[in-house]
């Protein structure tokens, strides 16, 4: 019993000092409401690497590369660090574009709409709403035995590639060499930034704490519906109370849907966009933050889920999907739709297809 | 483990057994499954599943004692 009272102090703890670096990395540079997001951050690094030429979004973002980091350094002096995948790749691939897609259509991942509603930007209330249906939505498949099969043991180095990858990364970002794209001055979020080591710090101090307290954005939601297990979801909750008052303090609350930073007022699509989002994590089994802090922990699975949110990021780009300021676009709309129906898919193919099978070779025994 | 976990769970109850589907405690597994507490005299093996990772005894004293591991794990 105190083990698990422990747990919950620390998450709430981890929660709480995660919540405050975030806040304030808004006030060191980082676009408003944006000190931490995910989604935004590889979409920036995507851009910096040149898979898309979005002017406005490209600068590679250093508190990925420290939550990377971060995570690997703390599952391997804790010794939780092992090569692992082999559970259904592709699928993780798609369903990680996917998230993208919806995460770009509502301007945020999940962590950075805690981030949003802790700034009084009540768009994403609606995001937050699309995202509880959402997890609904998945936890409706795993209620019905959905599963992508488990994790195998793979060779050693397997796991080394994600961290290996972000220092290579990170090497680019303080080289600079002539193919690297940075947003100019005042070309909007890709432009604003925090000092490079704050940035990298707060990534690295985020990376550890995710690590040890496995801190998870869906996770939260799908444990309490489905265990009526609370732990995850204080973490979340600590997170925002942080925001909120370090935004109190600093002077950066503003209650209101209008002209709130990297937002728009569409309510529909934000609730549909993030819709995706919860869908598509809980099918992964895990927000885009936990993504990133499991393929630090050698989790090869984790780091495909991870590339297929940049690639869906540089298409989401490319194509046109993203929404800006002024609002979701055509395209963006129908990706979404596209989004949701794939991801319903995978579901069904997952939990209904697999059971029949199963159940045709019991009944051949 | 895992998602298995939910179908696992079913069996156990097919069998006449107490069984509840709750996350992997932190110091099992650090990946965000899930797994199945339940009751019983004899551990219950199940040839089909082939999803399980790990099997283990809740001690009296709060720590595990691992029975079963997957091959490859």
């Amino acid at each position: 019993m105190t083990e698990k009272k422990n747990d919950k102090l620390f998450i709430i703890i981890a929660g709480l000092v995660i919540g405050v670096i975030a806040a304030a990395l808004a006030f060191a540079g980082n676009p408003k409401n944006m000190g931490f997001c995910i989604a935004c951050f590889l979409r920036d690094t995507a851009g910096g690497l040149g898979l898309h030429r979005a002017a406005p979004v490209q600068y590679i973002r250093p508190e990925i590369i420290g939550i990377v980091i971060g995570a690997f350094c703390a599952s391997f002096a804790k010794k939780e660090f092992s090569s692992k995948g082999g559970s259904a790749p592709m699928t993780r691939f798609v369903l990680g574009f996917f998230a993208m897609v919806g995460c770009l259509m509502f301007l945020g991942c999940p962590f950075r709409m805690i981030l949003r509603l802790a700034g009084g930007d009540l768009n994403a209330v609606f995001g937050l709403v699309g995202f509880v249906v959402g997890i609904f939505c998945g936890i409706f498949f795993l209620k019905n035995g959905y599963s992508l099969k488990r994790t195998y043991t793979l060779t050693k180095s397997e796991g080394y590639w994600m961290t290996i990858l972000e220092v290579v990364i990170f090497a680019l970002l303080l080289i600079k060499p002539a193919f690297i794209f940075f947003s100019e001055e005042g070309a909007g979020p890709g432009a604003m930034h925090a000092a490079i080591a704050l940035s990298l710090g707060a990534g690295l101090v985020v990376g550890v704490l995710a690590q040890r307290t496995r801190l998870c954005m869906v996770g939260g939601m799908r444990d309490l519906v489905l265990f009526k297990e609370s732990r995850l979801l204080l973490g979340f909750l600590a997170i925002l109370v942080a925001a909120f008052i370090t935004n109190l303090v600093l002077g950066g609350f503003k209650l209101g849907m209008m002209e709130q930073p990297v937002a728009h007022t569409d309510g529909l699509w934000n609730a549909l966009g993030m819709l995706l989002v919860g869908f598509a994590c809980v099918l992964l089994g895990g927000c885009p933050l936990r993504q990133l802090v499991m393929s630090g922990e050698g989790n090869a699975d984790s780091a495909v889920t991870v590339l297929g949110l940049m690639v869906g990021a540089a298409f989401c780009h490319n194509f046109g999907l993203a929404s800006s300021a002024e609002g979701p676009t055509p395209a963006g709309k129908i990706a979404v739709i596209i989004g949701i129906i794939v991801v319903a898919c995978i579901g069904i193919l997952n939990t209904y297809v697999k059971e029949k099978a199963a159940e045709a070779a019991a009944d051949a025994a | 483990m895992h998602f298995g976990s939910i179908r696992y769970e079913r069996l156990c109850k097919s069998k006449g057994l107490e069984a509840r589907t709750m996350p992997v405690p932190r110091s099992l597994s650090s990946s965000c499954g899930t797994c199945v507490k339940y009751k019983a005299e004899e551990p219950l093996y199940d040839p089909d599943h082939d999803e399980m990772e790990q099997m283990v005894i809740c001690n009296d004293d709060g720590s595990y004692t691992q029975i079963y591991l997957a091959e490859g794990l």
